[in-house]
């Protein structure tokens, strides 16, 4: 077990500089730089400036010398300052001289679509669960048909659509929901529970669309475990000795079919912080989609590479988690290692 | 879970029935102006540093704007008039400008406003090392000085008319402020200090930026107390915004100005419209290095085969104009002489013939075997991508075989007009305030970066340009620029598409906006506009 | 293929995506106009007799243009998941097979191409080139072959060790041919699986794409940009919005109830 964990663990460093490696290089494969936007068109901006900026930011050296210097820099954990935010920094605050704060972008867009994933995920392994179990019990049955369809249309629906028609009826035309952004105006003088509402008042609807096209995957998962564990010889002894029907399907099935859930959680982890583009453009959210998705156009470097390095950190992270977590919670697996 | 989906449905189905009015205010009532309140509006992108010489971005310039002043700015005719500076003066050579600056004026934090805050700004702005890229025009100057504290003489080694357009650009900054911070990095360009209307009150990353009234305000005090600006970076959700009644105005498109609007008669209870002439223009442009665009005739082929009014209709719903040289319509520098090249396919087919073109078997023009067929490229903006569907099926009636390509912008700007890999373009300027059109045109402005990307060479042309930059005479600068104008128009290097009206949704909560919008916009006094305490949200924070 | 259709809901499936493959098939002879014609007298005109689902913002015919998306839209779903699968197939087939440090090697590209989010090298692969059908479908066929991978390679470790393995190899016969007529036709249920979802995957993300202005460029007709085209006037022009969500919500769920029921097909058969 401990070989296998110092193997895993020691295969991630060679994997996380290869994926850095690759995304360095995709990215410099790009035509232009920070430098070609802005005022890119402006008839009163010049080249000898530009050129300086390129100087500045080491944009003229060799693809490989930067990637040197970016690398020598993540390993002290210093994730940079951005190109294209006027060098606030990548990751965390910096304090001056003068002790003023300069936010840092990841420190800003991580929490709010921390809470939209975590929210998401706790909405959809409850749904899911809930119906997944139900559509088992009822295999064939309408119930379980009616569920099937209702997860496959959620999966189908195309996110975008849904959220204008949404934000149309419910926010428009009705007011029953606020349209975009995170808080309403007046939100510093709300009290704090006041606040707590107002924000979930302002999530209700990007986390109720993406909860809903991962419904299918899930829910379906658990049904089908669920069904192959209720066809077991195991169950059918439990039957057999007459204990009570529910008790035989919540706790004996349940606790098995859910195992398999724990790889899927662990591997949900690297999703965590990835955060749906189109979702945060037209709901105004500024989380890590839009903060990445505008440095890849703006060509800010720094950014894009520091949200994919820790995204690729947290990736294996992930993978080794569930693959552990599995082996741990499944006896069967236990045992064997334990030999 | 059902009884969830039953009252989705339901509202569904009540929504796209009929739009409930849940607002039955009367806002056309007469009320005299009252101070306070807050005006809220909306952004696509972010500012990222209110140090407009440094930020290259218009979301930045748009703030920095607020809070921000120069020496001079426009007038609501679009004249010159002071900003920091009182009045100015024009020596006999036209070398040496010299400028009387207000006195007993504050910035916000009570510390005096001096001469030294211009030359200051200056010094910075033609500092090699302050990231700018605006720093050429104001290198001519061949030397600032400060007669004392409220007199600033520019002098420059040769005139420069457009002189009082950069003057008018230049936002002074405090240099009590800045003097011994690195201005490429300093914290001032989060949480800036200046002499407009507004201050930065509260800046939340991502959401909004909040100003409120600068009480030492060069001009006085605005009416509107507060300005909120939501970051909004989808156009969809800023109309829903708009019409929700959360954010009070937006710069709309030209089917929500003519369609959607005019359709919903409970929007136009709540809501004005306004059209003004817009600040730019769309054109097409060849790669006059590339055969056969070096052929004036084929050029004129093209532009004769292209149906302006047409795209003015089809594009922008009629709300715009067709120019002939590229000034704003309506003022002075616009040269109304020259003749219009219409939409004439068979002069179009004569010119091509001319040039010995004959259409082939598949109906496209060739000429020694090579048919006429070519590619536009365009960037991410709508209306551009249909104003060249259009042009491509003008062009492909008549014989031409023209694809498009839409590109993101750093790809489109590196990849292809940097290294002049392209055929035809359609982009856009702006409609120039002063004449000057040398970074354009002239023939020395053709390297990579620059904007003479077309590749335009012309002898006379580059003379006028020089000329017209030194001559501070109207009138013979209007001669210098209307033969300017004039050849440009009969070679046809770009042909003028159109220039597209501004077009501006303000809520009527919103009073004081002018009926009649002056050349310099409908903005121009939003110092003026004022929100009656009885239509104002209900923000306890005030 | 009697159980796809003893159910309902994979049968379904069947007559969705065979009714929208064949208007995309014959989307040329059933269009009442050229996709592609436009009309500036005819702009955003609401659903009527002559336009059964109305008219663009440039007079062009909505039906038309529909017909005609389904074509692009099945295209690339296809086209792209015939490139993954095809490259998971080499892949998966050479990992499960060979085992040893090919696997590892394939194994551990694929944990690294699961870490970069495909989202960010489709997009910046399509922003840096041209957003082309081609080069969309090449993207996404290039950065969805791992789940194919993962499960071939399974397969095969599950049926290498089989009876009818072990006797081909005594036999002498080659690995290649052991691969392609007795591992890969054993196979194939959950690539077809596979394959059919990866189609819905496909025409969602493309929807996904033009929303950001990288899908199919002007003027071929997606219903990805027709619905993208339509958005900053819903309110208005409602028709713009309502089919071709309609038509992308109704083909992934067509693909994918198929792709469920031939799951739960092969699925009893092992």
């Amino acid at each position: 077990m401990l070989n296998y964990l110092i193997k895993r663990i020691l295969w991630m460093i060679p994997m996380l500089i290869g994926i850095s490696l690759i995304s360095f290089f995709i990215m410099h494969l790009a035509p232009g730089d920070i430098t070609s936007n802005e005022s890119a068109f402006n008839p009163k901006a010049s080249e000898e400036s530009r050129q300086k900026l390129r100087e500045l930011y080491n944009l003229d050296k060799p693809i490989i010398v930067q990637y040197g210097l970016w690398l020598k820099r993540i390993v002290q954990l210093d994730f940079g300052s951005s190109f294209a935010s006027h060098q606030r920094p990548v990751l965390w605050e910096k304090k001056d001289e003068n002790g003023n704060i300069k936010p840092g972008l990841i420190q800003k867009a991580l929490p709010i679509t921390l809470l939209i994933n975590l929210l998401t995920i706790l909405l959809i392994f409850s749904i899911s669960i809930l119906l997944g179990t139900i559509a088992a019990i009822k295999k064939n049955k309408i119930p379980d048909r009616m569920i099937t369809l209702f997860v496959f249309i959620g999966f189908a629906i195309p996110g975008f659509w849904l959220a204008l028609i949404l934000m149309y009826s419910l926010g428009v035309v009705n007011q029953v929901l606020p349209i975009s952004g995170l808080h309403s105006i007046g939100y510093e003088q709300m009290s704090k529970l006041g606040q707590i509402l107002d924000l979930l008042k302002h999530l209700a609807l990007p986390v109720f669309i993406s909860c809903l096209s991962g419904l299918a995957g899930i829910s379906l998962y658990v049904r089908n475990g669920m069904i192959e564990i209720l066809n077991q010889d195991f169950i059918k002894t439990a039957r057999a000795k007459g204990l009570y029907e529910k008790k035989v399907i919540f706790v004996h099935t349940l606790k098995n079919a859910l195992l398999p859930l724990i790889t899927i959680l662990g591997l949900s982890i690297p999703g965590l912080i990835g955060g749906s583009v189109i979702a945060e453009s037209i709901f105004a959210i500024p989380g890590m989609g839009k903060l990445f998705y505008d440095a890849v156009l703006m060509r800010d470097f720094p950014v894009v590479m520091g949200i994919l390095t820790i995204g690729s950190i947290l990736t294996l992270l992930g993978n080794l988690i569930a693959d552990l977590a599995y082996a741990w919670a499944d006896p069967r697996i236990r045992r064997g290692l334990a030999k | 879970m059902h009884k969830f989906l039953a009252l989705l449905i339901l509202s569904l189905v009540v929504g796209c029935n009929n739009s409930q009015n849940l607002d039955n205010t009367n806002y056309d009532d007469l009320i005299p102006p009252e101070s306070g309140g807050a005006l809220t509006n909306a952004m696509i992108g972010e500012p990222n540093n209110l140090i407009a010489m440094i930020a290259g971005d218009s979301a930045s310039s748009a703030i920095a704007g607020q809070i921000f002043n120069a020496l001079l700015k426009y007038d609501e005719n679009l004249g010159f008039e002071g900003d920091l500076a009182n009045s100015w003066t024009i020596s006999d050579d036209y070398k040496k400008i010299t400028f009387n600056l207000k006195q007993d004026i504050k910035w916000a934090d009570d510390e005096p406003f001096t001469c030294e805050d211009v030359l200051f700004t200056w010094k910075k702005v033609t500092d090699p090392d302050t990231r700018t890229p605006y720093g050429s025009d104001y290198q001519l100057v061949s030397k600032a000085s400060c007669a004392n504290n409220h007199i600033f003489i520019a002098e420059y080694d040769e005139p420069y008319a457009p002189a009082l357009e950069t003057w008018a650009s230049l936002h002074i900054l405090p240099e009590h402020l800045l003097k011994n911070e690195n201005i490429n990095d300093t914290y001032f360009s989060l949480n800036p200090t200046g002499s407009n209307y507004y201050a930065l009150d509260e800046w939340t990353t991502g959401q909004q930026v909040k100003l409120k009234t600068n009480p030492n305000s060069v001009h006085g005090r605005p009416l509107l107390e507060k300005k909120i600006t939501r970051i909004i970076p989808d156009l969809s959700s800023q109309f829903m915004e708009l019409i929700a009644g959360n954010i009070d105005l937006m710069n709309i498109n030209p089917i929500q100005f003519s369609r959607v609007f005019p359709s919903r008669s409970e929007l136009n209870d709540k809501i004005n419209l306004y059209k003004e002439m817009g600040n730019g223009y769309t054109y097409f442009g060849f790669n006059l290095k590339k055969k056969p665009f070096d052929d004036i005739n084929i050029r004129k082929a093209i532009s004769y085969a292209i149906n302006k009014e047409e795209i003015i209709n089809g594009v922008l719903l009629g709300l715009g104009e067709e120019i002939t040289s590229p000034y704003k319509p309506g003022t002075y520098w616009e040269n109304k002489s020259i003749n219009k090249i219409s939409f004439d396919v068979s002069r179009s087919r004569e010119l091509l013939e001319k040039s010995g073109y004959q259409l082939n078997a598949n109906n496209i023009y060739e000429k020694d075997g090579k048919p006429l067929a070519f590619e536009i490229l365009t960037n991410q903006n709508k209306q551009r991508e249909m104003t060249a569907v259009l042009i491509q099926r003008r062009l492909q009636d008549i014989g031409i075989d023209v694809s498009i390509r839409v590109i993101e912008w750093a790809s489109f700007v590196n990849r292809f007009i940097k290294t002049g890999e392209f055929e035809a373009v359609v982009l856009g300027w702006s409609l120039s305030l002063d004449p000057d059109q040398y970074s354009i045109w002239h023939s020395s402005q053709q390297g990579p970066g620059q904007f003479n990307f077309i590749g335009y060479n012309n002898p006379r042309v580059d003379t006028l340009l020089e000329n017209g930059r030194k001559e501070l005479n109207n009138e013979k600068r209007k001669q210098i620029y209307d033969e300017f104008s004039k050849i440009i128009y009969d070679e046809q290097p770009i042909i003028y598409l159109y220039a597209g009206y501004g077009l501006t949704a303000i809520h009527k909560k919103i009073k004081g906006v002018k009926k009649i919008t002056p050349p310099a916009g409908v903005f121009h006094n939003d110092y003026e506009w004022y929100i009656p305490r009885k239509f104002r949200r209900n923000e306890m924070s005030l | 293929m009697r159980k796809i259709i003893k159910n309902p809901m994979s049968l379904a499936g069947l007559i969705i995506i065979s009714i929208i493959g064949i208007l995309a098939i014959f989307a040329g002879y059933l269009s009442p106009f050229d996709p592609n014609y436009i009309n500036i007298n005819a702009i955003l005109l609401s659903p009527d007799g002559t336009h059964w689902m109305g008219t663009d913002a440039l007079g062009r015919d909505v039906f038309s243009r529909m017909l005609h998306g389904a074509q692009i839209s099945l295209l690339v779903g296809i086209v792209a998941v015939g490139i993954s699968t095809i490259i998971g197939i080499i892949l998966g087939s050479v990992a499960g097979y060979y085992r040893g440090i090919a696997d590892t090697i394939i194994m551990r590209l694929v944990d690294v191409m699961l870490s970069i989010p495909s989202f960010f090298l489709i997009l910046a692969v399509i922003a840096f080139l041209t957003p082309s059908i081609w080069n969309i479908m090449i993207v996404i066929g290039l950065t969805s072959w791992m789940g194919v991978t993962r499960l071939v390679r399974a397969e095969f470790l599950s049926l290498k060790e089989r009876d009818f393995v072990l006797a081909a190899q005594t036999l002498g016969a080659s690995d290649l041919r052991i691969i392609l007529t007795h591992l890969l036709p054993n196979s194939l249920g959950p690539i077809i699986v596979s394959t059919v979802l990866g189609v819905a995957s496909a025409v969602l993300v493309e929807s996904g794409l033009s929303f950001l202005g990288l899908g199919v460029q002007a003027p071929t007709a997606s219903w990805g940009n027709i619905l993208t085209d339509g958005k900053e006037y819903i309110q208005f022009a409602w028709w713009l919005s309502l089919f071709p969500g309609l038509a992308i919500l109704i083909t992934v769920l067509g693909y994918n109830l198929l792709g469920e029921g031939l799951r739960d097909n092969f699925d009893q058969n092992t």
